[in-house]
């Protein structure tokens, strides 16, 4: 089921890839090729690879005829947690210039820990405070990183 | 006589006292990633480029390159007391490394691992220096007819051998290709895939890439498995740190055996080191007078694959230093830590700046005594690193990817972009899709098609001049055969079991 998608994705994605290609403005002075030649030579790449594919998904139907679509159900909850980290991941992200890196930093870390180090509210506090604003004085003072400061009063 | 004078300035480099420390934190932090799982060397190389900027490039990339090797010595430790990989190449470890460690011989199994990588590591080493001026001096007759044939064997051979499938692994290649033609196209000034995204003209990131596919993927898939609770207590060292007689005498064959392997395995593109170590395991098992053992304990299953994957690393470097072509993801990772410090690996840096890269590779004899110490004596220190909860870990790697992927530009951008390939890397790990090709073809995208224009524009537009030398021809050959190879083998096999029944 995976792999018919895949193939499916690959020639979408070949498709769009030699369109956006054909809308590269070329100049033709000096250099023969241009910006597009080696680009359709990687379209040309996809396409071979969904053929590769194509063969190597009948080659496997011929090998397991009977096992068809014996498709192991994942989880949906399982989905749905990695969902949600990535949800968080991305919360955090667009409160990040916003809060500033430490604070940001701090209310995600306590976020996470409190669902996945349940019930161990020392640890996670200590951490998620120590971690944050330690990090952010040590890359931004000592390392001269830059990152923003937001709502932290220093 | 050159050479040698070089190899012993080299040591002078190696030896000053900023090197000395610049290797002593690389491998401690190559052990710690390699110790912890959910972050590998690729990942810990991508993160530290941005916060090394501004250092002196020989410190920089000696440290780097002690992470690379580094965390195959921690890996071995997390696959013996855990039965989890620290780092992928120590699966093999994670076979016999716990089943010695149930038996109480937990010890004996991190030993054998340490020596066992010390004596392979420096075994490799040796290798390195001896094959690196012949093979430097070859390539210098590489033209870009050359080196398009060779890049393109490179990644053939990486699409065909890191995944299950070699149409995905393809595929994984032609993406790389791909993000490495977004941006300003150098020769013409036209700007190509930038979806009108300012930030893409400079083209996308491969520290980002690194780090959203290697790092926040990771978490993902880490996080996943506490949901579903199958992540594993650490096991204490029990028994002595050291090897009884009969031991050693069991170990001693399958570190060298190991040693030759990997380090063989690690010079040729696309293999790397797990396969390294499960080619030195079943040669051990194969060998071995009493083969029932492997897989309930036997020695030689930790001293082999741990000898293999060690060595593996040095013999990795050999091209990337040599021809400037990276063999597989985390030497491309190192790859595109010398570029952005304005180095061109290859076989000229041994020609202009024998200081760095004999510095640099000098720093690997003493970065492996130094790992043996920290491996062997301290190690009872990093394993208490398997005591940080995992729940607590994984949030802080993505904390830990935010200031990498944020210090390059200050771009918001990039943190949106670490953490779609961190997506991109979980779907993709879900169906087989390996990113090792990915990260290879991103790194060397760019000077693929720079080699490819120009050999078309010295051949006046006709790919005829992509066969006009014995050396491209072969090359184009091994592409094809290794494209090929996966359709191939079974017919063989076929034909070779038809031809037994008969």
């Amino acid at each position: 089921m995976a792999d018919r998608v895949i193939f499916v994705g690959i020639l979408v994605l070949a498709g769009v890839y030699f369109w956006a290609t054909s809308q590269i403005p070329t100049l033709e002075i000096g250099d023969p090729l241009g910006p597009k030649a080696f680009p359709r030579l990687l379209g040309i790449g996809l396409l071979i690879s969904a053929a590769m594919l194509l063969a190597e998904m009948l080659k496997e139907r011929k090998a397991a005829p009977s096992t068809q679509e014996p498709e192991e159900k994942e989880d949906t909850s399982t989905v749905k947690v990695v969902a949600g980290v990535v949800v968080a991941t991305g919360i955090y992200f667009a409160l990040f210039e916003l809060l500033g890196y430490a604070v940001s930093t701090m209310l995600f870390l306590l976020a996470m820990t409190a669902y996945f180090n349940k019930g161990k509210w020392w640890t996670n506090v200590l951490t998620a405070v120590l971690y944050s604003f330690i990090s952010y004085y040590v890359f931004s003072s000592l390392l001269g990183v830059n990152l923003p400061r937001g709502v932290a009063p220093f | 006589m050159d050479t040698l004078t070089h190899i012993l300035n080299g040591f002078a480099v190696s030896t000053t006292p900023i090197n000395l420390w610049y290797t002593f934190i690389g491998v401690f932090l190559g052990t710690i990633i390699g110790v912890l799982p959910g972050i590998g060397p690729s990942a810990g190389i991508a993160l530290l480029i941005p916060v090394t900027f501004g250092m002196n490039p020989t410190s920089a990339l000696i440290m780097m390159c002690g992470i690379y090797y580094g965390t195959k010595y921690g890996g071995s430790t997390t696959a013996i007391l855990i039965r989890t990989p620290g780092e992928a190449a120590s699966v093999m470890t994670s076979i016999d490394g716990y089943e010695m460690a149930k038996k109480g011989r937990a010890g004996a199994a991190l030993a054998v691992s340490a020596i066992g990588s010390f004596i392979a590591g420096t075994l490799g080493v040796i290798g390195l220096t001896i094959f690196a001026v012949p093979l430097s001096s070859m390539a210098l007759k590489f033209g870009p007819a050359e080196y398009f044939t060779l890049m393109l064997f490179a990644m053939t051979a990486v699409s065909t051998l890191t995944g299950k499938s070699a149409a995905k692994g393809l595929l994984a290649t032609i993406l790389g290709l791909m993000i490495a033609t977004i941006g300003i196209d150098l020769q013409s000034g036209q700007a190509r895939y930038t979806m009108g995204i300012a930030e893409f003209q400079d083209g996308v990131g491969f520290v980002v890439v690194v780090v959203g596919l290697f790092a926040v993927a990771e978490v993902f898939r880490g996080l996943e498995d506490i949901y579903k609770g199958t992540s594993a207590n650490a096991m204490k060292i029990t028994g002595k740190l050291w090897l009884t007689k009969e031991e050693w005498v069991r170990s001693i064959g399958p570190i060298w055996r190991g040693g030759i392997i990997g380090f063989i395995i690690g010079v040729l593109p696309g293999a790397g080191g797990t396969i390294a170590s499960i080619m030195s395991y079943t040669t051990e098992k194969r060998l071995s007078k009493h083969p029932e053992e492997f897989g309930h304990g036997a020695i030689e299953g930790v001293a082999g694959p741990e000898a293999a994957n060690n060595s593996d690393t040095a013999g990795a470097m050999v091209p990337l230093l040599t021809l400037g072509i990276p063999g597989g993801g985390a030497t491309a990772v190192l790859m595109g830590a010398f570029i952005m410090y304005g180095i061109q690996p290859g076989p000229l840096l041994f020609q202009n700046r024998p200081d760095l890269v004999w510095g640099l590779i000098n720093s690997m004899y003493i970065g492996n005594v130094m790992l043996l110490i920290l491996n062997l004596p301290l190690i009872g220190i990093f394993v208490q690193l398997l005591k940080i909860p995992s729940g607590i870990l994984y949030p802080l790697i993505i904390a830990i990817s935010v200031i990498g992927a944020y210090a390059i530009n200050g771009s918001m951008t990039d943190l949106y972009l670490i953490l779609i390939f961190g997506v991109v890397g979980y779907v993709f790990d879900k169906v087989d899709i390996p990113v090792a090709p990915l990260v290879l073809s991103l790194v060397l995208g760019g000077m693929m098609e720079q080699s490819f224009r120009q050999a078309m524009t010295i051949s006046g537009g006709h790919p005829k001049i992509f066969f006009s030398s014995a050396i491209t021809i072969t090359l184009i050959v091994m592409s094809v055969i290794s494209i090929l190879m996966p359709f191939i083998l079974p017919i063989m096999k076929k034909y070779k079991e038809d031809g037994k029944d008969e």
